[in-house]
């Protein structure tokens, strides 16, 4: 039993370090550069050390009682009485809580039912069960009645408006102070700092790459590393895209789905790919896309960056 | 008095326990194969009668219905003899009763794997074999009301009662929930839709768990757990109040099944309340089996046997306390849709009525064949094989289903979705899949163990057909004493009555206004039915199993709308499923939910999507469906599937059905044109086209109501 608990408990620590590095391969955000890390580490040691320590007193307790126990016997043997253990406190407890019939009264309450040598005693509901029945029964009176007599509590629709409300209350927060909230195409600018770049790759690579490929080449949309493009190549015209879809394309709009700031990396992601030259490209789409001269500085700044 | 000879019918309960251990092990191996591919896809086979959509119901049927249901059978056929000291009431109805069912086993495993399937769960067989389970199932019911009336036992013990409601619940559920349209021989309608289907198929779900995998069961062990530990039943009051209490409450519980969906506030909350009341009549059944083994713990640690039924009764009450916890709705919030459900309906499945049957073949087999056990040795190693394949199996699944459902809901600073694309949380708890697979196999391998353990006892022995007992006959005289329960003991057709009335209330409370009361599903002007095209799409989404993956429902939370509608901002409302014969909600998200999918991606994105949906979205562990660009739909019964959806209400006009598949060729031209312009190539009439048009339908009605009222 015990080599049976400890073998499980191994595989299971074994297969669950696993999935931890697994998980790493699978998701672009890696588990080992979580600035928690560290604290989890440590969380988890003390965890493991508590159990351990735990695991420890509890079996010294055990060999404890057992010696005491020991002791006892050997001497009301030397005394000559014949030793009866004392019932334990818990063991006690359990039984008033339950109200069991002492085994040796059980004959008290056979009932004189014998299905094919089946026997049926007659104890009582043990207390602590007919009072849960009790508690349950109260609960859900006052569940239906603060639910749906009272207005005390919400239903769904109310907690899901409740939950707007707050959710509301945060954009507007967040808006006023953080203008990344408030992006949008025509105050767009390509980024170009390193932290912003790899958000906007991890973007990508989580949305874009099934349509796009990783690498930008195209598959069912079209190519983003050459220089065609099919409405415009600027940031403001790629964020425009991003955020609004195209119509009767596979191009779906992101907006709601990830925020102006994300989209705002992405679309300067897309443009760091620009003459990548990829394997095997998507041909060519669109037409070619020249900047407009109030953008060159913008273009210049991407080319800065690569 | 003068005793008589009468023998006990041991050939029929042989019988049963063979196709149980033969249909357990195919069971549990189609569900190994279903557990492996969702982390390893190709082991879908690119086939379709082996995907995973047709796969899991096919699991899930052989498990319950042949597995657990020949072993019940077995189990009360063994048990009713010897506790009314009576053979079975007729021997011929005892084997049509065998051979009906088994022969309904080899229908389901023909027909699921075919697609023909009315994708409620846990009845999905079609029409004509639901009239089978109908008819077999009266067999079994005279069978066990004969005997019950030829008895030489002048009062029915408490298994008697829990088969009794076993059988009269399980009839009605099975009818009432079965009421359906048929279309062609092995294609119907649910005579219900959206809403009300949902809480009829509910209200049959639920207590199809309750009705067949637990009443019965309870009963056995009643038997079988008294007789191993030869101890007296611990206490007959807790018996009868447990007995009544857990028959009339767990009729109230499906709607915990559709918290947070669009079913009517007042149904959920009952639902709610009366699952939490559900505990002690549960714990009940649990305690009586435990504290029955007062006395004999000392002997729990040699006898497999009774580790075995210790290990199901405490997994029953686990379960059944883990159950009500899941039915609180801020519980429900996070588990609902996740693995957490199905790693509790296999604790369930695997502890309390696997764990049983293996005790109650290991004690009957010996004495069926009049010998000792073979080995001890390997019924104990099969006992913690077997333990350890349920905690391999449970854990993994609590966790993934805790951390995907957390991912789901988890927002950024931003006040984004921080895993906006799904797929992220699906890869995230593939390894917890693995090691689910590793639990199953581990639990497989113990069933194979006592295979063998059961043959060489078998083999040991001398198998006794008729079991020679000597009986007294039934006093003529009935006693007059005894509390009045006991009395109702005496009265076996009261006693039924009186149970088809107890279970029969809740249901009719919840059932009945769901579809009288108008205000509890407030109609949406804009949502008209799909079109022919659409039918034939939504039919090959039924035929493929897609609803046992992806929910069409998405609940009242601000992370669901974010993630399904982002635009729009609806969550689902019961108006828009007027017209869904059947339902289609579903109960798991191992991808996302599809309820507003329509006009979401573009058609060539579904097209390539169906066909290689690992290259679309890279590391998707969705199969793929080569075969629905090959085959094409059936246009001849498009008549027949509009006729029969006027029957059940939905309002096509008079005539209509001659027309419907010009406006089908219409709409499926225009999706292929629409594909060709992405240089994609298909025939109007392939079954892709079909499903993509109703794809694109999903969801899409209500954003015409928002156009309309701008307006």
């Amino acid at each position: 039993m015990k080599r049976i608990i400890v073998f499980l408990t191994t595989l299971f620590g074994l297969a669950t370090a696993g999935f931890g590095q697994t998980a790493d391969t699978a998701t672009t955000t890696s588990l080992w550069d979580d600035p928690m890390l560290t604290f989890y580490i440590v969380v988890g040691f003390i965890f493991v050390v508590v159990v351990l320590v735990l695991l420890v007193a509890l079996y010294m307790l055990q060999v404890l009682n057992f010696m005491v126990k020991q002791a006892t016997r050997e001497r009301s043997e030397r005394l000559g009485i014949t030793y009866q253990e004392e019932p334990s406190f818990w063991s006690k407890l359990w039984d008033k809580s339950n109200d069991f019939v002492p085994m040796e009264k059980e004959k008290d309450i056979l009932l004189d039912h014998n299905y094919d040598g089946i026997r049926e005693l007659d104890n009582h509901l043990p207390p602590w069960w007919t009072g849960l029945f009790y508690v349950t029964i109260v609960f859900a009176l006052a569940y239906l009645g603060f639910y749906h007599l009272s207005d005390t509590l919400p239903l769904p629709i109310k907690e899901y408006e409740n939950e707007l409300a707050v959710a509301e209350e945060q954009a507007r927060k967040m808006k006023a102070s953080n203008p990344v909230a408030a992006i949008d195409e025509t105050n767009v600018t390509i980024v170009t700092d390193a932290l912003a770049l790899a958000d906007g790759k991890t973007t990508f690579l989580t949305n874009c790459a099934s349509c796009h490929r990783k690498d930008g080449g195209g598959d069912i949309g079209p190519n983003l590393t050459d220089e065609y493009w099919k409405h415009g190549g600027s940031v403001q015209e790629i964020f425009k895209v991003v955020r609004h879809g195209v119509q009767g394309t596979n191009m779906i709009a992101w907006e709601g789905f990830i925020s102006p700031e994300k989209m705002q990396n992405v679309s300067s992601y897309i443009l760091t790919m620009k003459g990548s030259n990829p394997e095997n490209p998507k041909k060519p789409e669109g037409e070619i896309y020249t900047p407009k001269p109030e953008t060159t500085s913008d273009t210049t700044k991407v080319q800065a960056s690569l | 008095m003068e005793l008589e000879k009468i023998h006990y019918d041991n050939k029929i309960v042989k019988a049963f326990i063979i196709a149980t251990v033969i249909f357990g092990i195919v069971g549990m191996s189609v569900g190994l194969l279903a557990a492996i591919q969702l982390f390893y896809p190709i082991a879908n086979f690119d086939l379709q009668y082996t995907s995973f959509g047709r796969i899991r119901p096919l699991h899930t049927n052989a498990v319950i219905f042949a597995f657990v249901g020949n072993a019940m059978f077995a189990g009360v056929y063994y048990s009713m003899q010897r506790l009314l000291k009576a053979r079975m009431f007729n021997d011929s109805l005892s084997w049509i009763h065998f051979w009906g069912w088994q022969l309904i086993i080899l229908a389901a495993a023909i027909t699921l794997p075919l697609g023909m399937t009315t994708s409620k769960e846990y009845s999905e067989l079609e029409w004509p074999i639901d009239i089978a389970i109908a008819l077999i199932w009266v067999v079994f019911g005279i069978n066990m009301i004969g005997t019950i009336i030829k008895r030489r036992e002048q009062h029915m013990y408490v298994a008697i009662w829990f088969y009794i409601a076993t059988f009269v619940t399980v009839a009605v559920l099975h009818i009432v929930n079965s009421f359906e349209m048929p279309v062609t021989l092995f294609k119907s309608y649910s005579a219900y839709a959206g809403v009300q289907d949902a809480l009829v198929q509910w209200w049959y779900g639920h207590n199809a768990v309750a009705f067949f995998l637990t009443t019965p069961y309870l009963g056995m062990m009643y038997y079988f757990l008294p007789k191993a530990a030869n101890r007296p039943v611990y206490s007959y009051r807790l018996s009868i109040i447990h007995f009544w209490s857990l028959i009339f409450i767990y009729i109230w519980a499906g709607p915990h099944h559709l918290l947070y969906t669009a079913l009517p506030d007042w149904a959920q909350s009952l639902g709610v309340v009366f699952s939490i009341m559900l505990i002690a009549p549960s714990w009940g059944g649990m305690l009586n089996g435990l504290f029955t083994l007062r006395g004999a713990w000392d002997r729990v640690r040699e006898d497999a046997v009774l580790k075995f039924m210790v290990v199901a009764v405490t997994a029953y009450g686990m379960a059944t306390l883990e159950g009500p916890l899941l039915s609180l709705k801020n519980v429900n919030a996070i588990t609902h849709y996740t693995d957490w459900i199905v790693a509790h309906v296999h604790v369930g499945g695997l502890g309390w009525n696997g764990f049983l049957i293996f005790g109650m073949l290991y004690w009957v087999i010996p004495r069926m064949w009049n010998t000792k056990l073979y080995s001890s040795k390997l019924a104990n190693l099969h006992f913690w094989i077997g333990t350890l394949g349920i905690v391999f199996y449970a854990l993994p699944m609590y966790i993934g289903g805790v951390v995907q459902s957390l991912m789901w809901k988890e927002f950024a600073a931003d006040g984004f979705l921080k895993y906006q694309n799904f797929l992220e949380t699906t890869t995230q708890i593939l390894p917890m899949y693995i090691l689910r697979a590793v639990g199953g196999t581990l639990y497989l391998t113990g069933v194979f163990i006592m295979t063998y353990n059961l043959l060489k006892t078998a083999a040991s022995g001398k198998f006794v057909a008729n079991e020679e007992a000597e009986v007294a006959p039934m006093a003529k005289v009935t006693s007059t004493g005894g509390n009045w329960h006991h009395v109702l003991e005496r009265k076996p057709v009261l006693f039924t009555v009186l149970a088809l009335v107890a279970v029969l209330i809740g249901g009719i409370i919840e059932l009945v206004p769901t579809f009288l009361i108008k205000s509890n599903v407030p109609t949406i002007a804009s949502v008209k039915p799909y079109t022919p095209l659409e039918l034939h799409g939504r039919d090959i989404y039924i035929r493929e199993g897609c609803v046992g993956c992806h929910s069409q429902m998405i609940r009242p939370f601000r992370s669901e709308v974010q993630r399904y509608d982002p635009k729009g901002g609806e969550y689902s409302k019961a108006g828009e499923y007027v017209y869904d014969h059947p339902f289609l909600w579903g109960s798991k998200r191992t991808g996302p939910d599809l309820h507003r999918t329509g006009g979401k991606y573009a058609d060539s994105w579904h097209f390539r999507h169906m066909l290689t949906p690992g290259e679309v979205s890279t590391g998707s562990i969705m199969p793929a469906y080569p075969w629905l660009y090959e085959q094409q739909i059936n246009k001849d019964i498009t008549a027949s599937m509009i006729n029969a959806l006027r029957t059940v209400g939905v309002p096509y006009e008079e005539g209509y059905e001659d027309r419907a598949n010009e406006d089908l060729d219409k709409q499926a031209n225009r999706i292929v044109e629409g594909l060709q312009l992405e240089g994609l190539e298909t025939s109007s009439d392939a079954e892709i086209v079909a499903l993509i048009a109703y794809l694109q339908r999903l969801g899409t009605d209500i954003k015409l109501e928002k156009v309309a009222t701008n307006q």
